[in-house]
């Protein structure tokens, strides 16, 4: 076998045990480290070489080193569905306000739900925050305050206006279904400090799921394992729960039944990794049984840690969302790896208003949902870091575009608006009280220093010690990694 | 240099088109531009470095001019001689884009140079000694070339050993022997039907494989393909194969209407045998051979509706375009096991497929689109021959209701108001209702009952109140535009105005008119099902007015007069009415119903679209085949949409197409043993893995299109799987040896049978067998698992666990994307992208599902209480051993019946059912 003879697919095997052992005998004299030097030779190609995970069967979830060294261990990512209004929230545009009411000239006439109306000013009032200064809106006065901790990406533009194309692209890096989450990627290259819970646990909204569903944390064509698990602090995750039909002595009996018949059925096949892989999974799954309603406890919690993420106080809504953020700060603290809190469900979750879409009265829909999201979000970035967390973890609060800075057809909302809209970092090796990136006067596109999703999801990977070029998984015919054959990593934000 | 160009230009001024053609000419001879002196410094100065021989970024080379004329990675040509404001090298060297700009870094060209490369191009861009270069145009990729029957080292059904015999002595190795009794047939068993056999089964196959292994070995795999549950098994994987589901996914992830009658088709093909190639043609061009459900293929992959692309021009072409390359997915990765999607947006990085190739082959497509329609079926079909004669009974009732004047019929989607034949060149609708929302108007009259006479295609103008919608966003022309659903012309008054909405119609010469037809959301009527707000039509209140040859409006229907039931002047009508409206009703149940196997489009003209974008049309293109495989057609964009998919679906199965048989063969080695001979099932290319037998790859797809066995049909998968089946290599016994797991672990040298876990599929029916539930009805409607929802709501899996749901998964109803919260963890596909194979990999969500869910309480319950009623002294022992029988077809080992009675004894045999079902051996194929 030449080198110039392996595939991709070959070159993936080669980066997994069993096919050690199996090309150790089959290559004969061509020495193994001989053949992964000529590997990274092949990976040339594109300047890089190809890195693919050393995954073991039976611990999929085992710890896996970065590719270079980075702060951050974990992140969280707090993810707004419907799309957040950059021009209400954190891209200031005095020019809005000079002109509000007017039509100003190069507008489309169309955007994605018909005619274009006036320039129309903010909604709410802008402030300075902090010591920098930093001009935020009173929308969002708790999130504002911490301005000095954020890196804003003031000129972000993606490649759709549809909501759940957005949240695709957003979430994968693909406006079209099937392909593995930002979490999945991120799993399946690390792998989790803490085995006895999910490497990515996705918090979703009390309302229910957003619009693209488990597309947004899930696996595509990673193996099944790096999916995201979704439950939040109302909803354990399915059948966690001993069934009520059984006992524990029910359960001990099972568990020591299938221990025998397991033992005898792999004296049969002793090399068989599959078989070990799901005789572990079963234990790792009799772990999570005690580990997440232990994690999930958050009644425990102090009462000025209720009080400051505000789960008795609001809405029912906030309320809910607030318990859930505590649940994101007790996962990371037990070294889970990734975790997604989504601020929103699809259209149809109930109560009318069920995520930041606002295409008509924006003044009650974006304030219903920032009652939801602001303190709680607030109160967990602020916990992080008094616990020191935020030393090791990256945290990117997301949408997955912007709004008009006119109003819809003359009504009393904003359309779509995916040419500009804003997201921040904070934590782990990010710049804090630092802006990158700006729209045009209007808030209309991104202007200087723009920046693509691709752009973000490979400073994310970055700053996750991932290089987004050389982490790759082969499927249908390409080595594809989250950023496709897009993405340059943003160093300026980098501390 | 610059003086030549301002002449140039001015002289253009001077001549008529002519005689600047003729000066030109002279102009080119007299200053006729000079490649070594003018424009091979220019190149060598900004192009070489990456463009050259040491480097050629984007595969292309500035020096050498058939590589110019083929172009780079990007997939346009270069140059195209005489045609500089066609040739791409003109736009990079002259773009205001700094991205896109050549050279990439330093300034820009001088204009003297673009000037001379323009003038170059002109001319010809004539080139000493490369003039008659031409491109090699073979390609060297394994599966592009012809195959053809390799002798193999022994005949008859050893040549499949005989070939891996061979490469086993190459590495030293000795294959296992065979497997025992036991584990063959349940190996067999899952792989034909997905089922495990029963304990009888295999109790009677182990007496019979003692008398005569052979034989007894023989009948059994005869009998499995023989077995309804064949096809199931195998429709399986090819459902699998093109990610079919039976919603859209995206955001609303609509229910698809009666998509699963192309369910029920392959199972159908596989089971009947239906040839490879006629399976392949019919799911392409069915529609002509009187199987309009096989196109179901076609619209396997998932799109987005028009409701969730929104409206602007631009997004609207852009997922035309993604919906069509959903088609090229399915066809590239399921029977080409090719990866066309990857030249969509330049050429194909690694395979011999330009862009030019991929945008020929999306002409093949241009007619299909995403929706339902009445499949065609063939004559003797007995949904066509019921739904032909209910017809015939219906037009019957019309002509008897005619005397009495007009009336209305409600078809569910539409409404359709029969009336009075008249002749006219306009007509109009008044409404007396304030809010009317609809997306068709539709007039027809006696010649032929399907052309709807208001199509603006032929040439009908339509005006009326409001003409843009309530809204200003619903413009009327909606109305005409052949399309139905969400896109629908909205008129909204209020009750106390005095405005009333109002449509005209005014066709391009006289028509004669018998009916017409009201809608406001067909597309979601035949399309889809199970939303909380279905379609409906309201009665609107209007009437119908047709301009007189004079110029004046008469009425001529109302709706009242429409609606009206008695007619004392003619008292057959309310029976007339009452008859037509039950056999509308039986005509929907029991005739050929709308299924989502795709709509039929007039085609249009096809362009090669620059980096993949729509907003950037370039040449236009002819409907074919990728050129390295000799995929041209004689088609012209002119081609009616059936006649490109026909040939299309003759030339791909044309016995000597290098691809279409190796692919099939070595998907059904795939199934077979768990991997294939090249394991990359639908990539052939070279990102792809080659084959670890090319020789007995070029055997089976011989013998698959020509085969040797007397009495074989061509193409036959029966007769393909039962040649691999019957081979030494399947019966091995899969335990490990050291000297195997040493050399080959992954077993791809076929030492033993590589064991794997079984499917979602096959560990769900198996406990459903067990527990004797498992109802095995063939075909049909599938179960439902999910709630009826808002159109912008997420499917939610309801816990429904009874007799309905416990038909083989197969039939569970396939949304992409929902999880099930039990067989979903599996590696059960989402159904977004194309999967030759599935990964199988182990999770801890698995175990729980397994161990915790009702489903498996419930079961496990069933299990224990078959086996006491099936046990004649209750003992537990007996008990015991009956569980192992139902679970794992055999009796427990002593050891093990020791610990299964202790635990059966202390907790019961739920418990230890539960137990069996969580076995590795229960998920196991050995």
């Amino acid at each position: 076998m030449s080198i110039e003879t392996i595939s991709p697919w070959g070159r993936r095997l080669l980066h997994r045990r069993s096919f050690l052992r199996h090309t150790a005998g089959s290559l004969g004299a061509l020495g193994l480290s001989q053949l992964l030097q000529k590997d990274l030779l092949l990976g040339a190609n594109h300047d890089q070489a190809t890195i693919h995970p050393d995954i073991k069967p039976d611990h999929p979830y085992a710890p896996r080193p970065p590719h270079f060294a980075v702060p951050a261990k974990r992140l969280l990512i707090i993810f707004c569905p419907g799309a957040v209004s950059h021009v209400d929230t954190f891209d200031h545009k005095p020019m809005l306000t000079k002109l509000h009411g007017q039509k100003p000239p190069g507008l489309p006439a169309i955007t994605f739900e018909g005619p274009s109306g006036n320039i129309a000013k903010p909604f709410w009032e802008f402030k300075p925050r902090g010591q920098s200064g930093k001009m935020t809106s009173e929308l969002l006065p708790n999130l504002g305050a911490l301005a000095d901790d954020f890196c804003f990406f003031h000129a972000l533009h993606t490649d759709t206006s549809a909501h759940p194309q957005g949240e695709n692209f957003f979430n994968t890096g693909m406006t079209m279904e099937g392909f593995p989450s930002l979490g999945a990627w991120v799993s399946y290259a690390l792998g989790s400090e803490n085995e006895e819970l999910p490497a990515f646990v996705a918090i979703n909204d009390p309302r229910g799921l957003a619009r693209s569903g488990k597309n947004n944390f899930g696996n595509g064509y990673l193996p099944a394992a790096y999916q995201g698990t979704d439950f939040n602090a109302k909803q354990p995750p399915a059948n966690l729960r001993r069934p009520d039909a059984y006992s524990s002595r029910d359960d001990r009996a099972t568990r020591m039944l299938l221990a025998h018949l397991n033992k005898r059925h792999l004296e049969t096949y002793p090399e068989d990794a599959n078989l070990a892989a799901r005789i572990a999974s079963y234990e790792l799954a009799g772990r999570m049984q005690t580990s997440v309603p232990k994690v999930m406890e958050i009644a425990k919690e102090p009462v000025h840690i209720h009080r400051a993420y505000g789960t008795d106080t609001g809405s029912d809504l906030k309320r809910a969302y607030a318990r859930n953020c505590i649940l994101a700060r007790r996962l990371l603290e037990k070294g889970v790896r990734i975790v997604q809190l989504f601020n929103g469900s699809d259209p149809s979750g109930g109560n009318g208003i069920t995520n930041w879409d606002s295409h008509a009265n924006i003044l009650k829909t974006h304030a219903t949902q920032a009652e939801i999201m602001d303190q709680p979000s607030a109160a967990l970035i602020s916990d992080l870091k008094q616990r020191g967390l935020l030393e090791d973890t990256l945290v990117a609060w997301c949408t997955e575009f912007g709004r008009m800075p006119f109003l819809q057809g003359n009504g009393t909302g904003r359309d779509h608006n995916p040419g500009s809209f804003t997201c921040f970092l904070a934590g782990a090796g990010v710049k804090r009280g630092f802006s990158f990136g700006q729209s045009d006067a209007y808030g209309f596109k991104a202007a200087v220093d723009r920046t693509s999703v691709y752009d973000f999801n490979a400073t994310l990977l970055h700053l996750m010690g991932l290089d987004h070029l050389r982490l790759n998984y082969y499927h249908n015919g390409l080595e594809r990694r989250l950023t496709s054959v897009h993405g340059h990593v943003v160093r300026d934000v980098l501390t | 240099m610059l003086s030549r160009h301002f002449n140039c230009k001015v002289l253009s001024k001077c001549f008529n088109h002519t005689a600047w053609s003729v000066a030109l000419l002279m102009l080119n001879q007299a200053l006729a531009t000079d490649y070594k002196l003018e424009i091979l410094p220019i190149l060598q100065e900004h192009c070489l470095d990456c463009h050259g021989p040491d480097k050629q970024k984007s595969n292309l080379r500035v020096d050498q001019r058939v590589s110019l004329l083929r172009g780079g990675d990007g997939g346009l040509p270069s140059i195209i001689p005489g045609k500089p404001n066609e040739s791409h090298l003109m736009a990079l060297i002259q773009s205001g884009d700094a991205d896109e700009r050549m050279p990439p870094k330093g300034k820009p060209l001088s204009s003297d140079a673009i000037t001379l490369i323009e003038s170059w191009i002109q001319q010809g861009a004539p080139w000493p000694g490369q003039m008659e270069a031409i491109e090699n145009d073979t390609p060297d990729l394994w599966s592009f070339q012809p195959f053809e029957r390799p002798d193999p080292p022994a005949t008859g059904n050893q040549a499949i050993d005989a070939f891996l015999n061979v490469k086993l002595r190459d590495a030293g190795l000795s294959p296992n022997d065979s497997a025992d009794a036991r584990s063959l047939i349940r190996r067999a068993s899952i792989v034909l039907t997905g089922l495990p056999p029963k304990a009888e089964q295999v109790r009677g196959f182990l007496q019979a494989s003692r008398l005569d292994f052979q034989k007894a070995y023989t009948q059994m795999i005869d009998a499995m393909l023989a077995s309804p549950h064949f096809g199931e098994r195998w429709a399986q994987h090819w459902l699998d194969v093109i990610r079919w589901a039976e919603s859209n996914g995206s955001e609303a992830n609509l229910y698809r209407k009666n998509a699963w009658v192309f369910r029920d088709y392959v199972i159908r093909a596989f089971n009947e045998d239906l040839p490879y190639d006629q399976f392949v043609r019919e799911q392409i061009a069915g529609d002509a051979m009187g199987a309009g459900d096989a196109m179901g293929f076609l619209v396997a992959g998932p799109h987005v509706p028009a409701a969730t692309v929104g409206r602007e021009p631009s997004a609207v072409r852009q997922a035309r375009a993604d919906r069509i390359d959903e088609i090229m997915q399915t066809i590239g990765a399921s029977i080409m096991g090719v990866t066309m999607n990857c030249a969509r947006c330049h050429n194909h990085k690694f395979d011999p497929i330009s862009l030019r190739d991929y945008y020929a082959m999306s002409g093949i497509f241009q007619d299909i689109e995403f929706g339902s329609r009445f499949p065609e079926l063939s004559q003797d079909h007995p949904r066509r021959k019921r739904g032909e004669a209910l017809m015939g009974t219906i037009m019957a009732q019309r002509a008897s209701l005619a005397e009495s004047g007009a009336w209305e019929e409600d078809w569910g989607a539409f409404r359709e108001v029969h009336f009075p034949t008249v002749r006219t060149t306009s007509v109009r609708i008044r409404f007396n209702t304030p809010k009317v929302t609809l997306d068709e108007v539709e007039f027809f009259g006696p010649e032929d009952p399907k052309k709807n006479l208001a199509d603006r295609r032929h040439g009908t103008k339509v005006a009326g109140f409001p003409a843009e919608g309530s809204e200003g966003r619903n413009p009327i022309t909606r109305l005409i535009d052949g399309s139905f659903g969400t896109m629908t012309w909205r008129a909204h008054f209020s009750k106390e105005s005095e405005d009333r909405p109002w449509i005209q119609l005014t066709f391009d010469q006289v028509q004669t008119l018998t009916r017409f037809r009201l809608s406001n959301n067909r597309e979601y009527f035949y399309d889809t099902d199970f939303l909380l707000q279905q379609p409906h039509l309201p009665k609107y209140d209007y009437q119908l007015e047709i301009l007189e040859p004079r110029g004046q409006w008469q009425t001529w229907v109302t709706a009242k007069g429409a609606g009206r039931k008695q007619d004392p002047q003619h008292p057959e009508r309310a029976s007339g009415l009452q008859t037509i409206e039950k056999l509308i009703h039986k005509l929907a149940q029991e005739g050929p119903q709308p299924s989502f196997v795709g709509r039929l489009i007039p085609p249009s003209t096809t362009r090669v679209l620059y980096r993949g974008s729509p907003e950037n049309p370039r040449d236009e293109v002819s409907p074919a085949g990728p050129q390295m495989l000799k995929g041209n057609l004689d088609l012209s964009s002119t081609s009616s949409g059936p006649e490109r998919r026909q040939r299309f679906a003759s030339w791909i199965t044309h016995p000597s197409h290098p691809l279409t048989a190796r692919v099939m063969v070595n998907r059904i080695w795939h199934h077979v043993f768990g991997a294939g001979l090249a394991t990359t099932t639908s990539d052939f290319g070279r990102a792809g893995s080659p084959p670890t037998h090319p020789d007995l790859l070029d055997w089976l797809a011989s013998e698959f299109v020509s085969p040797t066995t007397p009495d074989t049909k061509p193409w036959s998968m029966k007769h393909m799987i039962r040649t691999i089946m019957l081979s030494k290599a399947f019966q091995r016994s899969s335990l490990p040896s050291e000297k195997g797991m040493t050399v080959d672990s992954g077993a791809s040298l076929l030492w033993r049978y590589p064991p794997r876990r079984a499917e979602a599929e096959v560990i769900r029916d198996s406990i459903l067998q067990a527990s004797g539930k498992l109802d095995l009805k063939v075909g049909g409607r599938s179960f439902r698992i999910h709630n009826i929802k808002k159109t912008y709501a997420q499917w939610e899996v309801v816990n429904n666990h009874g007799p309905q749901t416990w038909r083989r998964m197969l039939y569970q109803e396939r949304m992409r994307r929902v999880d099930d919260r039990m067989f979903t963890a599996f590696d059960f596909p989402d159904c977004g992208q194309v999967r030759g194979q599935r990964p199988v990999s182990t999770t801890p969500l698995q175990a729980l599902n397994l161990m915790n869910s009702s489903f498996t309480v419930n079961q496990a319950r069933w299990i224990a209480n078959r086996a006491r009623s099936e046990t004649e002294d209750e003992s537990v022992e007996s008990v015991v051993n009956r569980c192992f029988e139902l679970l794992l077809a055999r009796k427990p080992t002593g050891g093990e019946s020791n610990v299964a009675q202790q635990v059966a004894r202390q907790q019961g045999f739920e418990v230890l059912c539960r137990g069996l079902i969580n076995a590795n051996e229960f998920a196991f194929i050995p």
